[in-house]
C-alpha cells in the first residue's frame, strides 16, 4: 500500500476512535498488542492503566489492529511471559469462514447461525453460563469472537479448555462410545433422561424411529417391533429390540450428529495467553468495526459493522471487483483499472483488502 | 512443629517407597503417630522442593495421590465432602443426580477416553458423575497439588542434610535419549514424548499409542522401555510384559480419528495415521499470533 493510502486509512481510523467508545473490562490487567500494515501483531507486552488512556492512544497513535490478552495479569507489561503473573483468562471461541474477498450471504448466514447455536445450545444450555457473562463480538472480518467472562471458567488451563472446545466442535465424537454391553449381553445406550450429546443422540434416534423407521431397519415397520425399540431406548436398555446389530444400524443417526457440532478454532480457545481483537476497535484488513453485538438475530456485518459515515471517495480498482451488498445497497461491480466514486466505508474496505487505491 | 531426625528418616522412607512404586500405609494411623506422619510428609515435600527434581516430584505425587485415594474410599461422607472442598471438587445434586460443575470436571478429569467430556452427560453447567469418579478426580487433584512445588529458598540445614542422603538412595535417573530430530514425529507423538521426558503420568491410551508408534518406527524395545522408565508409576516387569504383548499381537497403529477420540490429537495434520507424518502440519492450520 502506498503512503497516500496509508495516510488516508490512518486518518479515517483516528477519526473513528474520536467518535467511538472503546472499553475493556479490567483494562489495567490486560496485555495489549498492536499491528500495522505489515503484520497483525507488530508489538505486544503493552499495557494501559485505564480505558481513557487506551482511547487516547487509539486517537493519537492509531494502530491498524489492536488486541488484548484473554488473560488477566498482575504485571501485564512484564517479559518474559512467566513474569506477568497469570491470574486466569476469559474463555474465548473463534468462529471463522474461509472464503473469497467478500463473504456470500450464505457464508455470512452459516457463521451467524453457528454463533447463535454456540451461545444458546452449548454455552447457556450445556455449560450453564449466564447470558450476561457472554459477549458476542463481530471479528471485524469473517466471523465472530465469543468472550465468556464467567469467573468459574477463568482459571481453566489449556487442557481443560481443549475438552470444552472439543465438546463444542464434536472432535472425536464416536457414537459407539455411547453404548456398552455387559457380560449378560445386555446392551445399554443413550436414554430419554440423558443430557449432552447422549441426549441429542437419543432425541434424533427417537425422531427417526417416529418418522422413518425403515431408515434404521425394515423390521421396524412392524408397530410391535418399533414399540420394543422405543421402550428400550427410553430406558436405555437397547437390547430389548430383537435387531442384533442395532448399534451398527444407528449409523444413520450418527451421521446427523456432526450437524449439531460447531467448528471453533481450538488453537484460540486453548491458548490462555492469546491476544484477541479489542471489541469495538477497527479491523485493519477491512475497516469494519469489531462490534460487540447485543443480539445476533438481525446482525449483518456489511450493514451493521460500518465504521465510516457520509461522504464519497474516488477509487481505482486494482482487480475486478464483483458486485457486493454493502451499506444496505448493491455496490456495482468494477473492472480492473476503472475509477469510480464510492461510499467512504466501501473505499476503505477495498483499499485495505488491496483491491483498490485512491484515484 | 519442629522437624527432627525421626521425621526426616520417615520422610526419606516415604520418597524411596514412592520410587519403588509402593504406596505406603493406606490404613488409618494411630493418633500417637499422627504428628510423625504429618511432619514426615511436610519434610518430604520440603526436600523435593529443595531438590527440584522433576522425576522425584512426579513419582512422589503419583504415590501420594494413590495413597490418598485408597484412604478416601473408606472415608465418611462428611470427611470426603470437606476434603473435596479443600481440593476444589464439590459434587452436588442436580436434577436428582450426582454432578460436578463443568469447570471442576474439566480441570481434574483424568486424560482418558472414559472421562472425555464429549461422552458425558452435560447440562446447565454440570457433568453427571458417580462416587467412584469423584474420588478418581480428587486423586488427580491431589496429584496436581503435589506436582506444583514452589522452589524452597533457604531450607533449614536438616532438610539440606537429609536431601543429600536421599539422593544417595535414588537410582541414577534414566536419561531419555532419542535418535529423533525435531520434526521427525507428528505433533501428537512429540507431545507424548515431551510428557515422558517431563516425567508426566501418561494415561493408558497414551502409553499404548506411543509404544505402538515407536515399535512401528523400529525403535528397539529396550529403548522404548527406557522411555517408559521416565513415567512416575513405571514398573519394569509390567512394562516389559505389555511391550512384548504389543509385539506378539502385532497391534496396528491407531488412526488419527482414534487418537482424536482418545483426546490425544493436538494438530490438524490430515494424515490419517501418525505413521504417515511427512514433517510438517499443512498450510491450512498455521499458528496465529492473534485471531482474525
Amino acid at each position: 500500500m502506498e503512503e497516500r493510502e496509508r495516510q488516508f486509512v490512518l486518518k479515517g481510523f483516528s477519526g473513528y476512535y474520536r467518535r467511538a467508545t472503546v472499553e475493556v473490562p479490567s483494562v489495567e490487567q490486560r496485555e495489549f498488542g498492536i499491528g500495522g500494515f505489515d503484520r497483525k501483531i507488530e508489538a505486544r507486552h503493552m499495557a494501559f492503566e485505564s480505558n481513557a488512556a487506551l482511547q487516547n492512544y487509539l486517537i493519537h497513535d492509531t494502530p491498524l489492529y489492536i488486541s488484548h490478552s484473554v488473560a488477566y495479569y498482575k504485571f501485564p507489561k512484564a517479559t518474559p511471559m512467566e513474569n506477568k503473573g497469570w491470574m486466569g483468562g476469559d474463555l474465548i471461541f473463534d468462529l471463522d469462514v474461509h472464503g473469497g474477498l467478500f463473504l456470500s450471504k450464505e457464508e455470512q448466514e452459516k457463521v451467524r447461525q453457528d454463533a447463535i447455536r454456540l451461545v444458546e445450545d452449548f454455552l447457556l444450555l450445556d455449560f450453564g453460563v449466564k447470558k450476561e457473562q457472554v459477549k458476542t463480538v463481530f471479528s471485524g472480518n469473517r466471523g465472530y469472537h465469543i468472550h465468556v467472562r464467567d469467573p468459574s471458567y477463568r482459571m481453566l488451563e489449556g487442557d481443560a479448555r481443549r475438552e470444552i472446545s472439543d465438546y463444542i466442535s464434536g472432535k472425536g465424537l464416536d457414537y459407539r462410545s455411547f453404548f456398552n454391553q455387559n457380560e449378560k449381553w445386555k446392551l445399554y445406550g443413550p436414554k430419554e433422561s440423558d443430557w449432552g450429546y447422549r441426549g441429542r443422540f437419543y432425541r434424533m434416534a427417537a425422531k427417526i424411529l417416529e418418522e422413518n423407521p425403515a431408515a434404521i431397519h425394515r423390521r421396524l415397520l412392524k408397530p410391535e417391533e418399533a414399540a420394543l425399540l422405543k421402550e428400550g431406548m427410553r430406558t436405555g436398555l437397547w437390547s430389548k429390540t430383537s435387531i442384533k446389530d442395532i448399534v451398527d444400524r444407528m449409523e444413520v443417526v450418527a451421521k446427523m450428529l456432526p450437524v449439531q457440532c460447531i467448528e471453533v478454532d481450538t488453537g484460540v480457545t486453548i491458548d490462555t495467553k492469546r491476544l484477541i481483537r479489542v471489541p469495538n476497535t477497527l479491523h485493519g484488513s477491512t475497516g469494519l468495526a469489531a462490534k460487540e453485538i447485543p443480539s445476533l438475530d438481525e446482525f449483518e456485518p456489511y450493514r451493521d459493522a460500518i465504521a465510516f459515515g457520509q461522504g464519497q471517495t474516488k477509487i481505482e480498482a486494482l482487480q475486478d471487483i464483483p458486485a457486493q451488498e454493502f451499506l444496505n445497497s448493491t455496490m456495482e461491480k468494477m473492472e480492473n483499472g476503472k475509477s469510480k466514486e464510492v461510499p467512504l466505508a466501501y473505499a476503505m474496505y477495498l483499499i485495505l483488502k488491496g483491491a483498490a487505491r485512491l484515484s | 512443629m519442629e522437624l527432627n531426625d525421626e521425621m526426616m528418616e520417615r520422610a526419606v522412607q516415604r520418597v524411596v517407597a514412592a520410587l519403588k512404586g509402593e504406596q505406603g500405609a493406606s490404613y488409618r494411623i494411630h493418633p500417637s503417630d499422627e504428628l510423625l506422619e504429618l511432619g514426615s510428609y511436610a519434610a518430604a515435600r520440603m526436600m523435593l522442593a529443595h531438590l527440584r527434581n522433576r522425576f522425584l516430584i512426579n513419582k512422589f505425587a503419583v504415590a501420594e495421590a494413590k495413597r490418598a485415594s485408597s484412604l478416601m474410599r473408606s472415608e465418611s461422607e462428611g470427611n470426603l465432602k470437606r476434603l473435596g472442598e479443600e481440593l476444589g471438587i464439590t459434587p452436588q445434586e442436580f436434577e436428582g443426580r450426582l454432578a460436578l460443575p463443568v469447570y471442576q470436571y474439566a480441570s481434574f478429569s483424568p486424560r482418558s477416553v472414559d472421562y472425555r467430556l464429549i461422552f458425558r452427560n452435560v447440562k446447565n453447567g454440570f457433568v453427571e458423575v458417580n462416587k467412584h469418579e469423584v474420588i478418581r478426580l480428587m486423586e488427580e487433584a491431589v496429584k496436581g497439588r503435589m506436582e506444583n512445588y514452589k522452589p524452597l529458598q533457604n531450607p533449614p540445614q536438616i532438610i539440606r542434610d537429609y536431601s543429600k542422603k536421599l539422593m544417595v538412595l535414588v537410582p541414577k535417573e534414566t536419561v531419555l535419549k532419542m535418535s529423533f530430530k525435531e520434526g521427525d514425529n507428528p505433533p501428537c507423538i512429540e507431545k507424548l514424548l515431551e510428557g515422558a521426558k517431563a516425567h508426566q503420568n501418561l494415561n493408558h491410551q497414551a502409553r499404548l499409542v506411543l509404544a505402538i508408534y515407536l515399535l512401528a518406527r523400529n525403535v528397539p524395545v529396550e529403548k522404548v522401555q527406557a522411555i517408559f522408565s521416565n513415567l512416575p508409576d513405571y514398573e519394569e516387569r509390567k512394562t516389559k510384559y505389555q511391550l512384548d504383548h504389543i509385539i506378539k499381537r502385532g497391534y496396528s497403529m491407531p488412526s488419527c480419528a482414534t487418537l482424536l477420540s482418545y483426546g490425544l490429537c493436538v494438530a490438524d495434520c490430515r494424515i490419517g495415521t501418525p505413521l504417515r507424518w511427512k514433517g510438517k502440519v499443512g498450510p491450512w492450520k498455521k499458528g496465529k499470533g492473534s485471531s482474525s
